[in-house]
């Protein structure tokens, strides 16, 4: 996972600012340049950045106030604070009931990885002892059955689908109403990919959230994705009730930026990461150890001995 | 008020600090643009350096002829320096052998379905064609090959999963030869470009058997990770190639797929032709068969400036 390389550059961007000698208003301003760069090279949104440049010079203006503190101090504080806000929205995760049908839905755009991860979160309740099942609600692209059926197999997990129905709402009632007839506790539903570009798909998307009511729709985007994150996500946002995020692909070498951006947009908690092809990977996602891995634990410490 | 005029309009050399800050919020627009920001900065850096000491002509702003400049140098970045005329490289060797198409690329960006769309394109133009099922690791990869083909009334050479993918390319070819087709299309696992083993396997692939053209699938939609992704699939051709070997092998083209997926947001053609030279010779608008269209460079390049 290269998240960590912002981390990287970031902290060296403060290091840097620790050892020039003056501080003024031009060293922390080439300071907000340096961060923004490397946000900006790990695909976080612009208009994030920008915002988040601003966030920090005015909380700096505030504490400038402050008598007798280490000035140092305060702005690494300070921009840890905005980043740790960045990727935490302050949401508790959602957390599946024991003893009734808790009904997950996936969205997301076209190839972001949804159906592998359909299964790769199946076979996690599964291991947790929770009775699980998956319905394929994909009847738009060419192969999605057989995928989600031959994931089925291999995870040992019961699937329904259909390879003749082509109506993906008729499909998604059918199969959530036999699993909770069955007494399933987790019944996850993949979809098709679709973007925002294209409003019969996003109609059709609110018609199968209507039919199974999900008590989570979880949003999965590609780790790799650039500067359309930010907006493709607020449309699914504004379409569904997410509740949730899944990065994929963390595993290449992206630095994982977009995820920043969905987190934003849909204000929703990243609760795991995609690191592989297969089933088991998947990694459980917690923002704050996230980010105090991200930014090195010594420098949080060296920062409070300052 | 000669002073005020001549900064207005007048016939002077352009100097560093009319330059910089138009330079820098070319640099934002393009990155907000979803020009990878390595690119976007080396842009801007010979945009800057082609006008320092430059004389502006009356009525002349330094602001238009930045832009001007800018126009310039991205529409020579994706103008192809030589094209790729599938059609007619398919017609010269008709009759003779059938001509092998490769598409390669990271997981999930639209390999399968580019190849069916292409599939459709040289069927209507009178080629017998037909596909080779190298995925053999995704779930149900072969499927969604075969759907395709028998929607396109096409043959599907496949061996199942779990085999080698570039023996089975090799039998494709043998069949494809013995049975009068004029084009093979091998469809390829997706994998991540750091992944040494999966992008051995691809340039075993390539290496091993005769390959007229390895086309790289990306999507539109990549932010920074596009650049790295093209750079090392072009390189891990090579991996294998034998020393004997005159030429070394690269990708030969790009298909950017998902352009319907970003607005404006166009700056990854950029940074992919920047980055290699190699020309984009599809963009992938779309997931039915005809969505599949030359670049207009000139409306390309106007998203991206405007
Ligand atoms: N390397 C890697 N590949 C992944 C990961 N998650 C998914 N993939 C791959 O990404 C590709 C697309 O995954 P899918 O699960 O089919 O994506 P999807 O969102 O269901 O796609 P559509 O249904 O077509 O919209 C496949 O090749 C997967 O194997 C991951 O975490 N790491
Ligand atoms: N909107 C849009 N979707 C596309 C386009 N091209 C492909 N897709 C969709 O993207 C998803 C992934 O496409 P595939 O062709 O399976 O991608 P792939 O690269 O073969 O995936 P793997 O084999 O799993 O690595 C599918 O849902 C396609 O319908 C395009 O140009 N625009
Ligand atoms: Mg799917
Ligand atoms: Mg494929």
């Amino acid at each position: 996972m290269v998240l960590a390389d912002l981390g990287n550059q970031i902290s060296s961007a403060l290091a840097n600012m620790s050892n020039s000698t003056i501080i003024n208003e031009e060293t922390i301003d080439t300071l907000l340049k340096e961060v923004g760069n490397a946000l900006s090279r790990a695909d976080v949104s612009l208009k994030l950045i920008i915002q988040m440049r601003k966030n920090i010079k005015e909380q700096l203006k505030l504490d400038a106030m402050a008598a007798g503190l280490n000035k140092r101090r305060i702005i690494k504080k300070v921009v840890f604070d905005e980043l740790i806000k960045l990727l935490d929205p302050g949401v508790a995760p959602w957390k599946p009931t024991k003893g009734k049908s808790n009904i997950i839905m996936f969205v997301g755009l076209q190839g972001a990885g949804k159906t592998t991860s359909v299964t790769k979160l199946a076979s996690f309740y599964k291991r947790k002892g929770w009775a699980t099942a998956m319905v394929c609600a994909d009847t738009f692209r060419a192969g999605a059955f057989d995928q989600l059926k031959h994931n089925a197999t291999k995870a040992k997990i019961p699937f329904y689908g259909s390879d003749t129905d082509r109506d993906p709402v008729a499909v998604a009632k059918k199969g959530v109403d036999i699993f909770k007839k069955d007494g399933a506790e987790i019944i996850i539903v993949d979809t098709s990919g679709r973007h925002k570009q294209e409003e019969e798909l996003f109609k059709e998307m609110k018609e199968i959230e209507t039919v199974v009511k999900p008590d989570n729709v979880i949003f999965v985007m590609d780790s790799s994705i650039g500067q359309a994150a930010f907006d493709q996500a607020t449309a699914f946002k504004n379409s569904v009730s997410v509740g949730s995020v899944i990065i994929t692909k963390m595993d290449g070498n992206s630095k994982g930026g977009g995820a920043i951006s969905a987190v934003a947009a849909t204000k929703s908690p990243i609760i795991f990461i995609g690191t592989g092809e297969h089933i088991p990977d998947l990694d459980l996602f917690d923002a704050s150890s996230f980010v105090s891995k991200l930014l090195g634990m010594g420098d949080v410490k060296g920062m409070m001995n300052m | 008020f000669m002073k005020y005029f001549q900064t207005l309009t007048g016939s002077r050399t352009i100097d560093n600090n009319d330059l910089e800050p138009i330079l820098q919020k070319l640099k934002s627009h393009l990155t907000s643009k979803n020009v990878a920001l390595d690119i976007a900065e080396k842009l801007v850096d010979s945009v800057g350096q082609s006008l320092q000491g430059k004389k502006l002509s009356t009525f002349q702003g330094v602001n238009s002829v930045v832009k001007q400049a800018m126009e310039e140098a991205v529409t020579r970045i994706l103008t192809p320096k030589k094209t790729i005329d599938i059609l007619r490289d398919v017609q010269a060797v008709r009759g003779t052998r059938p001509y092998t198409i490769v598409f390669s690329g990271v997981n999930g960006v639209g390999k399968s379905t580019n190849l069916a769309k292409i599939c459709y394109w040289l069927t209507a133009h009178g080629y017998k064609v037909m596909m080779a099922a190298c995925d053999t690791f995704r779930s149900g990869a072969i499927e969604q090959l075969k759907t395709h083909a028998e929607r396109l009334n096409v043959e599907v050479f496949e061996r199942g999963y779990g085999k080698d993918a570039a023996s089975i390319a090799g039998e494709a070819i043998d069949y494809a030869r013995a049975t009068n087709h004029d084009v093979v299309l091998i469809d390829t696992t997706g994998r991540m470009q750091n992944n040494e083993p999966l992008m051995r396997a691809l340039s075993k692939l390539v290496n091993q058997n005769t390959i007229d053209l390895v086309l790289f699938v990306g999507e539109a939609l990549v932010g920074n990770d596009g650049v790295d992704q093209l750079v090392k699939f072009d390189k891990s051709l090579s991996l294998l190639a034998d020393s004997t070997q005159t030429k070394v092998r690269t990708i030969d083209g790009i298909i950017l797929t998902k352009f319907d997926t970003i607005d404006d947001k166009v700056g990854a053609a950029i940074s992919m032709v920047y980055s290699t030279g190699h020309p984009i010779i599809f963009l992938g608008t779309g997931q039915n068969y005809t969505d599949l269209k030359r670049m207009n460079v000139k409306v390309v390049v106007k998203s991206l400036l405007n």
